[in-house]
């Protein structure tokens, strides 16, 4: 069962009278993602990741394409969809000479809640979310961390089957974004909540995410789990040597081996794969009587794919 | 659809606009200052300028409408400005809320504050002016009244569809739109000294009709057959057509973008 299925979606921007600016912020996304996992969406700024997620939560209508959220149409079923899904993101605000209680309240009662079901759910969420030493600050006073906490609060104030975050840790101290992490993860481990998260954080998305897709420029040219993408990238693995005598330029022509760099006393080797060269280039440095000081194998990161998608 | 459900949303419009007005020093100045500086400027001139009793009611009767119905639909207006200050608007129309609800809770709040605004005024032409409000009977007082709110109610709907469609430029309507009633429903002056072609538009606002009625109570011949029935009739009218095209530009504004801009 798919949480999200989105077909050839596209929207643009227009803005200005004279002369009238079109922004493609989407050009035919297709997307699927099944119910109960974390789905991270990546991309640089602009790349079309909030539209995506605003018409997902049927805050912005598409031009064309069709996406259909917990099996219904978002423009159509808009009504269907909303009691079961909310949102977050890290630069929500909300009205400033209100109280945490009073804003969750306030938006439980949008979602239906009412009576003893809804200060019950206010207390809970005053709790999951830590807010209870202030429950009695107006908003505007608030810590961008606190801030933070409370819109993850509002947004499970009606207990989503789906839940968009986005970027829900922007600006937030490591210590604050490791518990809020925790909490994201949470939420799919205890409630079962489909989660949709973007964020510039690839350690975020890494650590949270089951799979992840890149957007850019309205496109997604990449999907799959983070290992996945860094196999599917091919930016090579990396085997740093340092040898004796520091020499080496041969290794360039091995099998598998991409390109060398040679520099302060090591040589860097960027191969296709570390699992299968380095035996080969270690019995090559051997018949060479080469010897072999240190080795140092790195995998690329999620940060190294990003970079490369983005170019 | 459970009623509990719907009356709960809204009550959460109507608590949220009753805790800011509790909160916020300039809603001090909305119930109490600008109403109370309308009327006695207003009956202090009428007192300079020798007016009759029936005069110096005509023109009290006009200042009171335009501050009721300026703080009522400021009300309804607040609905959606505050989430637009706020930069929250987003969150209001991801909930499954629709706009009968906004509109409703942030009109009753409305009503209390221009019932509140209303009884400061009367009480103060009374005391330095000698003008009777009640003089009319509890029965016109109150159509009055209801004329006044449902008036609130179409332009506090129409200041929300223009800053909808406007973004944040449209804001100041909030405040000015009031001011087309002030022109053309003789607020100050009877509609029939308008140029001929304007008497036609005045004739188009309800509020013209309510204060015909009520002013017919105080020694001015009514200018209109059945002028409370047509106010009413006017202001339902009116009141959906309001409805459709905030629904309209709630649409747009999905559309275009600009409620995510809103909330930014």
């Amino acid at each position: 069962m798919l949480a999200v299925e989105v077909r050839d979606l596209a929207k643009t921007f227009r803005s200005g009278w004279f002369p009238r600016r079109l922004t493609r912020a989407l050009r035919g996304v297709n997307l699927s993602i099944p119910r109960g996992v974390i789905f991270g969406l990546l991309g640089p700024n602009g790349a079309g990741k909030t539209t995506l997620l605003s018409i997902l939560a049927t805050l912005l209508l598409p031009d064309a394409g069709e996406a259909k959220v917990l099996g219904h149409d978002v423009v159509r079923e808009a009504r269907a969809i909303r009691p079961r899904l909310n949102m977050a993101s890290g630069n929500s605000s909300f009205i400033w000479s209100l109280r945490a209680p009073e804003i969750l309240a306030f938006y439980g009662r949008l979602y239906g809640l009412h009576g003893k079901a809804l200060a019950r759910k206010v207390d809970e969420l005053v709790a999951l979310c830590e807010l209870e030493a202030h429950r009695k600050v107006p908003y505007t006073e608030l810590s961008t961390g606190l801030k933070q906490r409370l819109a993850l609060a509002k947004s499970l104030v009606n207990d989503p089957e789906l839940l968009f975050l986005d970027e829900p840790t922007l600006g937030l101290d490591p210590d604050i974004s490791v518990r809020m992490r925790a909490q994201i993860a949470g939420l799919r481990r205890e409630r079962g909540t489909t989660i949709l998260l973007t964020t510039h954080y690839m350690r975020e998305a890494e650590e949270l995410c089951d799979e992840i897709a890149f957007i850019k420029n309205g496109e997604i040219p990449a999907r799959g789990t983070a290992d996945a993408l860094k196999r599917q990238i091919k930016i090579g693995d990396v085997i740093s040597l340092r040898l004796d005598p520091a020499s080496g330029e041969g290794l360039t022509g091995l099998p598998g081996v991409l390109r060398c760099v040679f520099q302060d006393g090591r040589v860097e080797c960027t191969v296709d794969s570390a699992d299968k060269r380095l035996p080969e280039i270690l019995r090559w440095l051997h018949e060479q009587a080469i010897v072999i000081r240190d080795v140092d194998v790195h995998e690329p990161d999620l940060e190294e794919v990003f970079v490369e998608l983005a170019k | 659809m459970s009623w509990r459900s719907e009356l709960g949303r809204v009550y959460a419009f109507a608590k949220r606009n009753l805790l800011m007005a509790a909160r916020n020093v300039f809603f001090v100045f909305e119930l109490a200052f600008w109403p109370s500086v309308g009327v006695l400027s207003i009956g202090l001139m009428t007192r300079f300028l020798e007016l009759t009793p029936e005069m110096t009611a005509f023109l009290l009767i006009g200042t009171m409408a335009l501050s009721t119905i300026q703080v009522c639909q400021l009300d309804v207006s607040y609905a959606l400005l505050f989430d637009v200050w706020s930069k929250s608007v987003k969150h209001q129309f991801l909930a499954p809320m629709e706009i009968r609800h906004m509109a409703f809770g942030s009109w009753l709040v409305g009503i209390g504050r221009g019932l509140t605004v209303f009884g400061l005024q009367a009480l103060l032409s009374w005391w330095a002016f000698n003008f009777d409000f009640f003089q009319a009977g509890i029965p016109a007082l109150a159509a009055f009244l209801l004329g006044c709110f449902l008036t609130s109610a179409i332009v506090g709907l129409l200041v929300c569809s223009l800053v909808l469609l406007f973004g944040t430029r449209a804001e100041v309507s909030a405040w000015a739109t009031v001011n087309l009633v002030m022109v053309f429903c003789g607020i100050y002056y009877p509609v029939s000294i308008l140029p001929e072609p304007v008497t036609v538009l005045a004739a188009a606002f309800p509020l013209t009709y309510v204060l015909d009625a009520f002013r017919s109570h105080y020694g001015f011949a009514s200018a209109f057959s059945y002028p409370v029935l047509t106010g009413f009739l006017l202001s339902a009218l009116y009141l959906a057509l309001a409805h459709r095209v905030l629904a309209a530009a709630v649409t747009r504004c999905r559309r275009t973008g600009l409620l995510l801009k809103l909330s930014e």
